[in-house]
């Protein structure tokens, strides 16, 4: 199993970056696609129509919970999450993790839903975490670690500052991650490259590929139309392509873990 | 319900064997728990949100049950059509010397447990809403009938759980039986247990369980969660704790066995306070479960709803988290969370879950419903159908009084029992006196409870708490709008822990006397 996160400040493009991942690795790779930004939109990038969040179920839990009697809770999550909250598309399924919790106590409900995750995550051969900044899942404990984090920014100073604060707050967390990586999107120019290979030797990140700006995303943005429908044989699919191999292997009996 | 074996009409095809199987043409690992088999790779599913579905264990003496036969009613696998959903009963027999009807759901339980250790098997939920596919890998593999799946479920159920010592299954997928039998047979059963679980009290049980989920939070906090007493965040029954503590002893969820009983009323046993000893780092010794003002239960910060005595009306309000606005005595739920949370043990403020209400022992020491003077709306709506009769309309909310004076109008007018004196149902004792006539300045005077702390120069006294101050008298309290600041020398025992208190200046001053004829 390998768990990659892909994170940066809203707006760089990591969903852009996180649905082709998913796309591509999804052909030769038992996938799980987990959305926790609550404000991206990796099922409409995909092209995929989500069914509950695990926000809705775990609300759900929380009022009906006092009229279970004998029955198992964790049972009862699990049948829930597995029949309502998991988007079977045609080659990965799809979890959207939704809106932090209410009010109230959440130990319990939180305690058994990382039970119930932990035992689900371990059966795919690729997992790609689409989250926010804070990268609040990891710190509360529902999605245990990740493999590798990739942070995804643009040439704006804003999205290089959040780069910094991803890896600094992934390093506290512990996430015992093996490798972060950085991904420059939609830059436009010589100068965009060289300002974030510079951030990447500065801060000691690995700088994975500088994605170029393109078209044609932008287009299928505006028409709200599924970023995976784009060309596979254009420069941005093809450098996509090239760090999912990296990443994960080919699929096709490379085994790199 | 008289326990049987189910029959099996005579025109229905039936398919049966005995004994074990040598081997199995899948894994059988804890490994394969969680394994999702998805829509794509499905031989078949089976109950579902399509079809019927359910599973049930019935305990039977032992001549009626034969060890390790599997008869499989209706369509087997082979006769299945790819992709299509059917219905599914798995019915177990289990006979043993210790196998009482009681042990039915504690191994039915494991069932899904067992059948997820099979490769290419996915089993979900429980009772009548299970929920199998299996996949066409393990076809592919071999895997040709459902007797492979109940054979290979009855071995690991043998082994363990020693103490079946036999084991018969039934697995139906015609549908008019799967649907007969559920509503004739299961639906019945399980009603029965649920009505069970609402008969379960503390005294039928040997063990408790803690919940130490929130020392995250609240590091000397306790919780006990007893069949009567469910935690304070309303998520874990005493079911809960134990099907926690069963998988894993040394988790959040830990058995606490009661030990003596040393107050049947209180709900105090010795078991449970050495373990709030150990568990609070020594800081409580005492812990009674169904008291208010006596060793009262920690309060967590996770607490749904919180309880507050009202001195000027010897009555207790309960407010929950969803109710924003203050409660009568001048407070919302945050501040008085805010300075009960954290693991306390404070007299006059108790944090509970909501489910707590149903309880036959709420707080019974302190006089239970007949206590309770005040609560939303919202909430009294919640458990109404537990507050008996004879004081349901006596128990104000926020529409008949927002504050102290608005409340003691009321409860007089309704004559709530705090105005004569509250005999507590559980052994007759009446425990509070009631109010004292009222005197023309609308001041009650009391005088008889303070034995206590005797306060010599006492402003117009109210109603004093009588027991708040046999605990360790938290700082809070007179914020909290207990009784009046109180003068020196009144018996009052302040403890500060780890503070750190910064002070400008003090002036300290005899209070003066009140001027008369204006300024």
């Amino acid at each position: 199993m390998v768990v990659i996160a892909v994170t940066g400040k809203g707006g760089t493009g990591k969903t852009v970056v996180s649905a082709l991942l998913i796309h591509f690795l999804s052909r030769n790779h038992n996938l799980l696609a987990v959305d926790a930004d609550p404000d991206s939109n990796l099922p409409e990038a995909l092209g995929v129509k989500p069914r509950k969040t695990l926000g809705e179920i775990r609300e759900v839990f929380q009022v009906s919970r006092d009229e279970m009697g004998t029955m198992n809770k964790e049972q009862w999550l699990e049948g829930k999450i597995y029949a309502e909250a998991i988007t079977e598309a045609d080659n990965f399924d799809l979890l959207v993790m939704g809106r932090p919790e209410g009010e109230g106590c959440y130990c319990f409900a939180n305690s058994l839903l990382r039970g119930v995750l932990r035992k689900l995550m371990r059966h795919y051969d690729v997992i790609i975490i689409d989250t926010e900044a804070g990268l609040e899942h990891f710190s509360r404990g529902t999605i245990s670690g990740a493999d590798y984090i990739i942070v995804v920014t643009d040439m704006s100073k804003k999205g290089l500052s959040t780069a910094k604060r991803i890896k600094e707050l992934s390093s506290e967390l512990k996430l015992n991650f093996k490798q972060i990586f950085l991904v420059g999107n939609r830059i436009m120019n010589g100068m965009g490259e060289d300002i974030i290979k510079e951030f990447a030797d500065e801060e000691g990140i690995e700088l994975l590929d500088v994605l170029p700006y393109d078209e044609e995303i932008v287009k299928l943005d505006i028409k709200g139309e599924p970023i995976v429908l784009m060309d596979e044989n254009s420069d941005y699919a093809e450098r996509v392509k090239k760090i999912a191999t990296r990443l994960v292997g080919d699929g096709n009996g490379k085994n790199e873990h | 319900m008289e326990r049987k074996r189910i029959e099996i009409p005579a025109d229905v095809k039936k398919v049966e064997s005995v004994g074990e199987e040598a081997e199995f043409p899948f894994d059988i690992s804890p490994m394969y728990e969680g394994e999702r088999i998805r829509k794509n790779e499905m031989y078949v599913e089976l109950g579902g949100t399509e079809q019927p579905g359910f599973e049930l264990v019935l305990a039977l003496p032992e001549e009626e049950v034969e060890d390790m036969k599997v008869t499989i009613v209706g369509p087997d696998l082979e006769e299945m059509e790819e992709g299509k959903a059917y219905p599914y009963a798995m019915i177990y027999y289990v006979a043993g010397s210790q196998v009482e009807t009681d042990l039915e759901p504690v191994i039915e339980r494991r069932n899904h447990d067992f059948q997820n250790y099979l490769e290419g098997y996915m089993h979900l939920n429980q009772r009548y809403d299970i929920w199998i596919r299996i996949g066409k890998g393990a076809i592919k593999k071999g895997l040709k009938s459902l007797t492979q799946i109940a054979k290979a479920t009855m071995m690991l159920f043998k082994n363990e759980l020693p103490f079946i010592e036999k084991i018969e299954a039934v697995y139906i997928t015609e549908p008019t039986m799967v649907e007969k039998t559920l509503n004739e047979v299961a639906m019945p059963i399980y009603d029965e247990r649920d009505a069970r679980v609402e008969a379960l009290h503390d005294e039928d049980v040997d063990e408790f369980y803690s919940c130490t989920l929130c020392q995250s939070f609240a590091p000397t906090n306790v919780c006990i969660v007893s069949p009567d007493r469910p935690s304070l965040c309303g998520a874990i029954s005493w079911f809960d704790g134990r099907a926690a503590a069963r998988v894993d002893p040394e988790g959040p969820n830990r058995a606490v066995p009661k030990g003596e009983l040393i107050d049947e009323i209180g709900g105090e046993y010795t078991g449970v306070d050495e373990f709030a000893k150990e568990e609070s780092g020594g800081e409580y010794e005492r812990v009674k479960l169904h008291s208010f003002f006596e060793y009262p239960h920690t309060s967590c910060g996770c607490f749904e709803v919180i309880g507050f005595y009202m001195p000027e009306v010897d009555g207790i309000g309960w407010v929950h988290r969803g109710y924003a606005e203050p409660a009568p005595n001048g407070l919302p739920f945050s501040t008085m969370a805010g300075q009960t949370g954290g693991g306390k043990q404070i007299a006059g403020f108790l944090g509970i879950g909501i489910s707590y209400f149903r309880s036959k022992k709420f707080i019974q020491a302190d006089g239970g419903w007949y206590r309770t003077v005040w609560m939303p709306k919202d909430l009294k709506e919640r458990v109404s159908k537990y507050i008996p009769d004879d004081v349901r309309d006596k128990i104000a909310t926020e529409e008949d009084a927002k504050t102290i004076d608005e409340l003691k109008e009321f409860l007089k007018k309704v004559n709530h029992p705090v105005v004569t004196g509250v005999v507590r149902p559980v052994d007759g004792k009446k425990i509070t006196e009631g109010w004292v006539e009222e005197e023309e300045e609308e001041e009650v005077v009391e005088e008889a409870v303070e034995e206590a702390a005797p306060a010599p120069a006492m402003q117009p006294a109210q109603v004093q708490p009588m027991q708040p101050m046999q605990m360790q008298l938290p700082l809070q309290l007179p914020q909290l709008q207990l009784p009046a600041p109180q003068q020196a020398g009144g018996g009052v025992k302040l403890i500060i822990k780890d503070a750190k208190i910064y002070v400008d200046k003090i002036v300290i001053k005899k209070p003066e006397e009140k001027k008369k004829g204006g300024k």
